[in-house]
């Protein structure tokens, strides 16, 4: 065997391993979608929505602008909340830096409250803040706000202490350093944060939707089951976990690319 | 006057009970001139890396004195302390400290940007620099991408490139190769030839003590002081490779590792 045959062994191992996987992958989906299928046929349609029903739902009522109408109410309440919780989450623990005492002295309250079930509160958002976009907006900021929180308070915490000895040497100012050193040490614990947070944003807007409201994916789920319709039931559920994974593949992309630094991120070089 | 005098200085670390505070250094006394290469030599556990903390003002003393030029660090309070003395004094610690998701250039940059000094001429500068320590062609990898040599140079050369007129160095070379190591203190002599800074340049190998520096202080086991001072008379410009054959060296050799003993 010549060096030139050996070396199209090596390169051809590394290509077929991800191929397979994406064939198995797609082989799982296929296989997932018929037990759908057959679980239909077996409980009946008030149950179980047939897949090519929801498929034709989603096609029919997309020109029409009514399920756009519905994911966008959905999405607009989830970014929403989504800012006003990741902003707190990312201000306060940058503020609690600059007074380590307080600091101290407020943590175990904060680590208490994440035990409170945010959901048990919405009946009281909505007898305090009215049935309008408010008591969701609350809730779903609430929800975004602790994993964020406690990603950026424990990333401030574990940053390299050197890093900041060093960067004061060579005469950056405290503001510079919290820009600089900070904030670029705890990207990878905001993001791993985003990834959970995200999700989070949408389930709490659709559950604010059940509640109250008259639009948004939420309101169309349930509204779809107060008429007997389960394949309204199941749109609404099949575009809400769409709208999570293509959120979730644009956290991951924007990841990719802002800590492409990390080592784990990239190939190993000898 | 001296350029940088430590007079009885002082540092205690409270252990955790309040009782069993320890101190590291106690009643050590110095004087650096203007434009010397000063090399301390001492044990592991010798309070060296809190020494060069204290002169940084990274770290505050319990007590002595620490005059750079005219002016002497704060004893007590923590946030009197100016690291750095306003960029006079460079720190190259032992650990590289390169910022992960800055690129090997824009470390060397880094102090000169939040000094807002990043003109034509710092890049200038940061160039010829990064070239002279052989790091030409790597200026856009990231820290782990580059090999431990390469890393020491990168942080040595983030300090050159502001040119604070004092630099610390805290076992720089320490966890090398001997080949990177040789070749490592080659280029820092020779960096040092291109303008003559007072360096402070902390070791625990003899030998590196004796090739770099023009005099080397033995620091005694931690509580720490000054165990012995040795005037180094080899001839400059040195040759690091062919030094140990010098016949001053191995006298010089004996008479340090007997103190540190």
């Amino acid at each position: 065997m010549t060096t030139q045959d050996s070396a199209l062994d090596l390169a051809a191992a590394p290509l077929a391993r991800p191929y397979r996987v994406a064939l198995g992958r797609l082989g799982l989906a296929l296989m997932l979608l018929i037990g759908w299928k057959v679980g239909a046929d077996v409980a009946g349609p008030l149950y179980v929505a047939d897949p090519l029903k929801v498929l034709w739902r989603i096609i029919a009522d997309t020109p029409s602008g009514v399920l756009p109408r519905h994911v966008y109410v959905t999405l607009r309440l989830s970014v929403l909340g989504f800012a006003v919780g990741c902003f707190f989450g990312v201000a306060l623990p940058f503020l609690l830096r600059r007074v380590p005492r307080f600091s101290d002295a407020i943590e175990p309250y904060i680590m208490a409250s994440v035990g409170i079930p945010k959901y048990a509160l919405v009946p009281l958002f909505i007898l305090w803040f009215g049935i309008d976009d408010a008591p969701k907006l609350l809730l779903v900021g609430l929800l975004v706000f602790y994993p964020v929180f406690i990603a950026v308070f424990a990333g401030i915490r574990n940053v390299d202490r050197r890093l900041i000895d060093m960067a004061r040497v060579v005469g950056a100012s405290e503001t510079r350093i919290a820009r600089e050193v900070i904030w670029n040490s705890l990207m990878p614990f905001f993001f791993a944060a985003l990834k959970i947070a995200l999700p989070r944003a949408v389930s709490a807007a659709i559950i604010g939707e059940f509640l109250v409201g008259n639009e948004g994916l939420g309101f169309l789920i349930e509204n779809s089951r107060q008429n007997f319709d389960t394949v309204g039931v199941f749109t609404g559920i099949v575009v809400a976990t769409a709208l999570v994974l293509l959120i979730n593949a644009i956290v991951v992309a924007i990841d990719r690319r802002l800590n492409a630094w990390r080592p784990a991120d990239r190939e190993m070089e000898p | 006057m001296a350029l940088l005098e430590i007079r009885d200085l002082e540092k205690r670390f409270d252990g955790r009970s309040g009782h069993d505070a320890h101190w590291v250094i106690r009643g050590l006394s110095f004087t650096v001139k203007e434009g010397e290469f000063l090399t301390l030599i001492g044990p592991s556990g010798a309070g060296k890396t809190t020494l060069l903390n204290l002169i940084a003002q990274i770290d505050g003393a319990s007590g002595g004195q620490v005059r750079f030029q005219s002016e002497i660090a704060p004893i007590g309070d923590p946030k009197a302390l100016r690291p750095g003395l306003s960029c006079r004094i460079g720190y190259v610690t032992q650990e590289d400290n390169l910022l992960p998701w800055r690129t090997a250039l824009e470390n060397v940059l880094f102090p000169l940007e939040v000094q807002g000094r990043l003109d034509a001429e710092g890049r200038a500068r940061a160039d010829m620099l990064m070239r002279a320590a052989g790091l030409a062609g790597f200026e856009h990898h990231y820290p782990h991408e580059l090999s431990g040599g390469m890393r020491k140079r990168a942080a040595l050369i983030r300090t050159l490139v502001y040119d604070p007129p004092v630099i610390l160095m805290d076992e720089p070379f320490g966890a090398l190769d001997a080949q990177t190591r040789t070749q490592l203190q080659e280029d820092l002599l020779r960096l040092w030839n291109l303008g003559r800074k007072t360096i402070l340049f902390v070791t625990h190998d003899i030998a590196e003590a004796i090739a770099l520096g023009d005099r080397a202080l033995v620091l005694s086991r931690a509580p720490t002081t000054i165990a012995g001072e040795h005037a180094i008379t080899l001839p400059r410009p040195r040759d690091i490779r062919g030094i140990m054959t010098h016949p001053d060296f191995a006298a010089l050799y004996q008479r340090i590792r007997a103190q540190l003993q």
